[in-house]
């Protein structure tokens, strides 16, 4: 089922004496009940507008959203009840403690067993000892804690969450990751997700849009659209002959970076045996060899 | 319209309150200037017998009654910028928040205080001066209940107006009231205003709130006809102010509420 449906969602923004610049063109998506979506592109492609968009916090040119069969604009209390967000780009009233921002907006969100919930969501966050601190006292990665802790206060069924483990130590990010992945199948909570860590796109997401220029360019599973690219790293350890190997790969016209004595270099999948019978031939000797496959990064990097 | 989410507004401004010293100082410390500086000017005028008996009376129930107005006003706009500043207009509006409830909290929050600083300054002015605002009797409650019209019209115009421009012309939100304070003849009868000056008090609800309530203070007397022109002109402003500050939200949320600051 379609937790949420999108449209021909545009947004055009006028933009003095000049034409209409369009930040979202045409674009239509669907998010299933327990789905985590990626929603991916380079900086101005649209993703921020569409996320605001979704959120009722801009109004669209043209197009419609629809959350659980109802239209955004017609059921906006109701739908907004079941959904939150986390993002970079808003704070919460810096003067007030995380506890008074947890319970006035527990009461905004109509959340029941108030006091059950703000303790577990409390753990779960670890913002026991953050609790009666100001936001404005509160590090980079604390914040986005609770940011996070604030998105998941209302049960939400709709989640929007705009680069959530920014500014998040490697090993709290983990955490994070594994605790979205946890929330959506314990709870079918559906997400949307934007990040520039492709890594962890392909960890978090079941399918990724890709959006170039205000347009959906790619929509497909992280496995597939990586599959799409042909070249794979192969990285080594050269022993004896690196000048060889450099002069190789130039002769073969592959790509390559150079880092000491580890070499990387871009060979299509089924080029990677020829390329490897190549250098024993020309007398290279390697400590190591590591083969990467096509990623996500290789695919942003290749397409947008 | 839900209580819980008005509630979580007039919750959220009344942490702010507590944590803020210079809102505590708007509230408390500033009726107190005002009220000791025009109080003690006014003892001066009626010792050096330029004013009647009556003229602390008349100043300092001027200065109370102002308070309404002033509150009413500032609230609105206050909490507005206090949203604007702190980047958080999007994590209300991204809730199910109504326009409605929003609006709906500021009043409530407004009624709050306007009542706690009138009770303090009041009970100051008779501290200092002896002066009881409380003789207007039952008439204080039709004053006091245009006073209010009045702070929240202007306080949804100049919310509009914020919205539409962004902090930059924050500085309404405390001074732009005070247009319509050399007209509302709160200290001094419409009949000292020049020619042109009695004409714009004409159309300035609060100038039949203050004359009115000489009129009791000096005579006794309540003129209702004051009082209907007050309310009349009050229900025509507070419609276009809140048609105006409708339309500077749809207007907002056309650029997006991320853009506002």
């Amino acid at each position: 089922m379609d937790i949420l449906q999108v449209k021909n969602l545009t947004k055009k923004f006028a933009i003095k004496n000049e034409k209409d610049f369009v930040a979202v063109n045409n674009i239509s998506l669907s998010l299933k009940e327990g789905e985590i979506l990626g929603l991916l592109g380079p900086n101005g492609a649209g993703k921020t507008t569409t996320i605001q968009m979704l959120l009722g916090v801009l109004t669209p040119t043209k197009g419609e959203i629809f959350y659980f069969g109802k239209n955004l604009k017609d059921h906006r209390e109701e739908i907004l009840e079941q959904v939150n967000f986390s993002s970079t780009y808003t704070n919460l009233p810096w003067r007030l403690t995380v506890r008074e921002n947890m319970v006035y907006l527990s009461y905004l969100y109509n959340v029941k067993n108030r006091e059950k919930r703000l303790k577990k969501i409390a753990d779960t966050f670890h913002l026991n000892n953050l609790l009666d601190m100001q936001i404005r006292e509160l590090s980079a990665g604390q914040l986005t804690r609770v940011n996070l802790a604030k998105a998941f206060l209302n049960f939400p069924r709709v989640l929007l969450l705009d680069e959530p483990t920014a500014s998040l130590d490697p090993d709290v990010a983990e955490y994070i990751r594994k605790f979205l992945i946890n929330e959506q199948r314990q709870f079918k909570t559906s997400i949307v997700f934007t990040s520039h860590n492709m890594a962890e796109v392909e960890q978090v997401c079941d399918r990724v849009i890709f959006i170039s220029k205000g347009k959906i360019v790619a929509d497909d599973t992280p496995e597939n659209l990586a599959k799409t690219i042909e070249i794979c790293h192969v990285e080594l350890i050269v022993k004896d002959g690196l000048k060889r190997t450099i002069e190789y790969c130039q002769k073969h016209g592959y790509q390559y970076k150079l880092s000491g004595r580890n070499i990387v270099v871009d060979v299509k999948e089924k080029e990677i045996a020829e390329f490897l019978r190549g250098l024993m031939d020309k007398g290279v000797f390697y400590d190591g060899i590591s083969i990467e496959k096509p990623s996500l990064e290789d695919y942003f990097l290749q397409n947008l | 319209m839900k209580i819980n989410r008005i509630y979580a507004i007039v919750l959220k401004i009344m942490y702010f309150f507590t944590h803020s010293y210079d809102r505590l100082a708007d509230a408390f410390y500033w009726p107190i200037m005002d009220l000791l500086l025009w109080g003690l000017t006014s003892t001066y005028f009626k010792n050096s017998a330029v004013g009647g008996s009556k003229i602390i009376m008349i100043v300092v129930s001027g200065i109370l009654l102002w308070i309404i107005v002033w509150r009413g006003q500032y609230e609105i706009t206050v909490n507005l910028l206090d949203d604007l500043w702190d980047r958080n207009l999007i994590n209300i509006f991204a809730s199910p928040l109504k326009f409605s409830e929003w609006i709906s909290a500021f009043i409530v929050v407004g009624l709050i205080k306007a009542a706690l600083s009138l009770v303090f300054a009041t009970g100051v002015a008779y501290l200092l001066y002896k002066t009881n605002l409380y003789v207007l009797g039952f008439n204080l409650i039709p004053f006091i209940f245009l006073l209010i019209l009045t702070g929240w019209w202007a306080g949804f115009f100049i919310a509009g107006v914020i919205l539409r421009f962004g902090s930059k012309v924050q500085t309404f939100a405390w001074g732009m009231i005070y247009l319509i304070s050399p007209f509302s003849a709160i200290y001094y009868p419409i009949a000292t205003l020049p020619g042109w000056a009695q004409k714009i008090s004409l159309i300035v609800p609060t100038s039949y709130v203050f004359e009115g309530a000489r009129e009791v203070i000096n005579k006794g007397i309540l003129d209702y006809k004051k009082l209907l022109i007050s309310l009349v002109l009050n229900i025509f402003y507070l419609i276009l102010a809140l048609i105006f500050l409708r339309k500077s939200f749809d207007k907002v949320l056309d650029k997006g509420l991320v853009k506002v600051f």
